[in-house]
């Protein structure tokens, strides 16, 4: 494939040069740095919003030379938790997390049979401590986390201990058809910079001899291939510049205030667990999490060819969210919390009313423990992958994080909204049903986030030595 | 892809001429609207005429030269005969599991959305290459299942062209089946994955355990400039007047509902709202899947002339009996192979004499083409006595 176009404008490029990816794409992007460190900062070929908090982070701008060091990183200082990223992003003013705006997902197949052998493991447990020398655990360094399917862990005699759920992925409603994901691992890195990103990718499992200066002993790919690669970006800006995708109207409606293809902020800091809450509490992984990641494809023309804003709040948030006009612009009015919990009480007679059911109103319903915690951590960003073609097409990766599986299991059929399509025929299986007219799920994979003394190619008892 | 099970297709392209359009090749019928069989129902009779509906009368098919509907009709309050004859091309029709699909279009068509009780028209919009029609039915007993939900993916050489959910709809030609105008690139050949979702409708007797799991299948699709020529739309010089086009002949099943007298039970009366035919039996007990074991009231809901399945409705039922009342509550949508699609619930008892009182929730959310779009809108209580 062709390098992106460097005429692009930054955020597209930088988009483009991730989704390329290989010695290809990280070579273009340091071409850009280049030539962008040497030139003034007007010079930079697309307008965006000064108030944009990380555009100094993103392939250079002003105040920030694209050349800046990258910090380098302490394995020593690096959280035992894979999954703690949370204390290591931006935030915004009213602490939601803002999760790095570059990202990848390599899905990959160990290329032996059976269990893994000691030197697989030790070739697996040096790869990701290059990375962790390489690059400080931060957002505008480097994030990263290796993960293992039920189909990994079936390689092995011994089963995993009863404290960890961990089901292969299954249908989630009655009208998807998910292909699964059923690889070993997935390796889901995380950074600011597109730069950083595609070097710690490289060194990982591309050509790379040196990550951030540090040198590469050991590959990933030395024992496993690269089964699927999936690429995407979050963050106000990146949805609105890379809105150029099938699945999205040719009137280029998302806004750039927002960090999603759908027009709104997700993931306020009240409607999501901490990473307390969903951290395995004990057994031999305790200290990891489970990952649910689904691929959703969108279809907007609808979403904002057809539907008001009035009723795009009303089937993303809540009908009453709509009536009583807690949403303006992309919901930063929202705050810290969408406040949804104060709309989930007699759903049904609600959506008889309305004709509509909110999506978030859904899923708060079986979101929510017995003392009123949230139960899922949900991490998704967007992109415009098509998995299986090269085509670009608007879809969203959607990482979940929980202590069991089956939380998301009960939360995701709660978007369902079953009882609400018996309650009232106003909302249909997929209509007037939250936003599950313009989403399609086409993949979902289950994954052991093992703490971080276990990441290296798990055996299901580690501590027991199975 | 590899995960879903698709079957061989079966069926050439053809083109389908639709029962009523006097003059076309096929030359099935006269040009007489189809009326109910009684007769007082013949076209002109209904023909309360209250003035322009809300909605201005649409015109079918901007890209052919014969689309004209009546610019200015007066047209009754309830079903009017649309103002245009049409053709559709037949591309073929495939099986999976529980379900059979038929895919078909015709030129882009305006049609009506219902959310609870409001009306917003769907336009023709620049670009739309086509209206895409599916039907898609029980192969065991060909009922043809509203309210499963389906989803329409075109692809041309891999290529993602459009996904959509497509909407539950009534035409006069067509009766209930799904649809939606697509935009397309070009002429040649496409192919179209129809995916159904199961029902959350309550399924009785031995449709129990079926149609509860979602199921794919692909279809060609033909776009092309001798498919599309067979889609032609003439103007229909009784359009606007009571009554309705005939169903069109057509090789896969109508959403025609059965006629009182091939009802099982006891046929207990029936009522017309709003152009809208409630037909009301009872079983002396319920069928399988019915929570209670006492006799069972169904009412089979049906558009006036045609017979079609009226599905999607809130529809609340009071029996009384002596002016007491022995049963007030909703009546369950519901699937049954003999019933077909009715709204039903079982009750303590049925007598001679107890008067069961209708009273319509929400309007049956199913979009309509023209010539339904004035009907099943205000829809008033009713009665039948026993």
């Amino acid at each position: 494939m062709d390098p992106p176009d460097s005429s692009l404008p930054r955020r597209e490029f930088a988009k483009a040069a991730v989704a390329l990816g290989g010695a290809t794409g990280l070579a273009a992007c340091l071409d850009r740095l280049g030539s962008e460190s040497g030139t003034a900062s007007e010079s930079r070929p697309d307008t965006e919003n000064e108030s944009d908090p990380d555009t100094a982070s993103e392939l250079g701008s002003k105040g920030s030379p694209a050349t800046t060091a990258v910090p380098t990183g302490d394995p020593t200082s690096v959280p035992e938790r894979q999954h703690a990223w949370g204390a290591y992003v931006r935030g915004d003013e009213y602490g939601n997390a803002q999760l790095p705006r570059h990202q990848v997902l390599l899905y990959v197949t160990l290329d032996g049979d059976g269990p893994p052998t000691v030197d697989e493991r030790d070739t697996v447990a040096t790869a990701l401590d290059t990375l962790d020398r390489a690059y400080a655990w931060r957002h505008d360094a480097l994030l990263h986390s290796i993960a293992y399917s039920p189909a990994y862990f079936d390689r092995f005699e011994a089963s995993l201990p009863d404290s960890v759920d961990l089901p292969p992925p299954r249908r989630l409603s009655d009208f998807e058809e998910p292909t699964f994901d059923t690889q070993d691992a997935v390796v889901h890195l995380a950074s600011d910079r597109p730069d950083v990103l595609l070097e710690a990718e490289e060194a990982l499992v591309g050509a790379g001899e040196t990550a951030n200066g540090v040198s590469v002993d050991a590959k990933l790919t030395d024992v496993a291939t690269v089964d699927s690669r999936r690429t995407g970006f979050v963050g106000a800006g990146l949805p609105a510049a890379n809105q150029d995708a099938a699945g999205i109207p040719d009137s280029e409606p998302v806004p750039e205030a927002s960090p999603l293809f759908m027009g709104f902020e997700a993931g306020f800091r009240g409607n999501q667990a901490t990473e307390d809450y969903v951290t395995i509490d004990d057994g031999p992984f305790a200290g990891g999490t489970t990952k649910t990641i689904s691929n959703l494809r969108q279809r907007l023309d609808d979403w904002y060819g057809e539907q008001t804003f009035e009723e795009r709040v009303a089937e993303l948030f809540s009908p009453s969210h709509a009536e009583q006009g807690l949403v303006e612009g992309v919901g930063d009015t929202l705050g810290a919390d969408s406040g949804i919990d104060a709309f989930l009480d007699d759903v049904p007679a609600k959506a008889r009313e309305a004709g509509r059911i909110g999506h978030a109103q859904k899923a708060a319903r079986a979101n929510r423990d017995d003392d009123g915690n949230v139960r899922l951590l949900r991490r998704h960003f967007e992109s415009t992958d098509d998995i299986g073609s090269d085509q670009r097409v608007a879809s969203l990766h959607f990482p979940s994080l929980q202590r069991e599986i089956t939380a998301f299991e009960e939360v995701r059929r709660a978007m369902n909204g079953t009882d609400i399509t018996r309650a009232t025929p106003a909302v249909r299986q997929r209509v007037n049903n939250g936003i599950l007219e313009y989403i399609f799920v086409r993949r979902r994979g289950n994954f052991l986030v093992p703490p971080r003394r276990h990441r290296a190619l798990p055996t299901p008892r580690p501590d027991s030595g199975a | 892809m590899d995960r879903r099970q698709f079957l061989a297709t079966t069926g050439a392209l053809s083109a389908l001429g639709f029962a009523g359009c006097g003059g076309d090749p096929a030359g099935e019928t006269t040009d007489t609207p189809e009326s109910g069989a009684d007769g007082d129902d013949t076209p002109g009779s209904a023909a309360t005429a209250t003035g322009a509906p809300a909605e201005t009368p649409l015109t079918s098919g901007s890209q052919t030269p014969t689309s004209a509907g009546m610019s200015t009709p007066d047209r009754p309050s309830g079903i009017y005969v649309q103002t245009f004859r049409e053709r559709m091309s037949m591309q073929g029709t495939a099986a999976t599991g529980d379900y059979a699909f038929a895919l078909m279009f015709t030129v882009p068509h305006t049609f009506w959305t219902v959310t609870g009780g409001e009306f917003s028209k769907t336009a023709i919009e620049d670009g739309d290459s086509l209206h895409l029609m599916a039907t898609v039915w029980d192969p065991e007993t060909r009922t043809v299942l509203p309210e499963t939900g389906l989803t329409v993916e075109i692809t041309r050489d891999g290529s993602l062209v459009s996904q959509e959910v497509i909407y539950p709809m009534l035409s006069q030609p067509m009766g209930f089946h799904y649809g939606g105008n697509f935009s397309l690139d070009g002429d040649g050949t496409y192919a179209a994955t129809l995916s159904v979702g199961g029902t959350t409708v309550r399924r009785t007797g031995a449709f129990a355990s079926r149609f509860g799991e979602p199921a794919s299948v692909e279809i060609p699709l033909a776009f092309t400039a001798a498919t599309r020529e067979a889609i032609a739309t003439r103007p229909f010089d009784r359009g606007g007047e009571a009554g309705a086009l005939r169903p069109m002949d057509a090789s896969f099943p109508q959403s025609v509902v059965p006629a009182p007298g091939e009802l099982p039970g006891t046929v207990r009366g029936e009522a017309m709202a709003d152009d809208a035919r409630f037909v009301v039996t009872t079983l002396p007990s319920s069928p399988a899947g019915v929570d209670g074991d006492g006799p069972y009231i169904a009412v089979s809901a049906r558009t006036r002339y045609n017979s079609y399945v009226l599905p999607a409705m809130a529809l609340d039922a009071t029996l009384t009996r002596d002016g007491e009342t022995v049963f007030e509550g909703p009546l369950r949508r519901t699937l049954d192979p003999d019933l077909r699609y009715h709204y039903g619930a079982a009750v303590d008892g049925v007598e001679s004499g107890d008067e069961l009182a209708l009273s319509v929730a929400t309007v049956p959310q199913v979009a309509r083409h023209e010539g339904y779009e004035t009907a099943f809108r205000q829809m008033g209580d009713v009665s039948v006595t026993f």
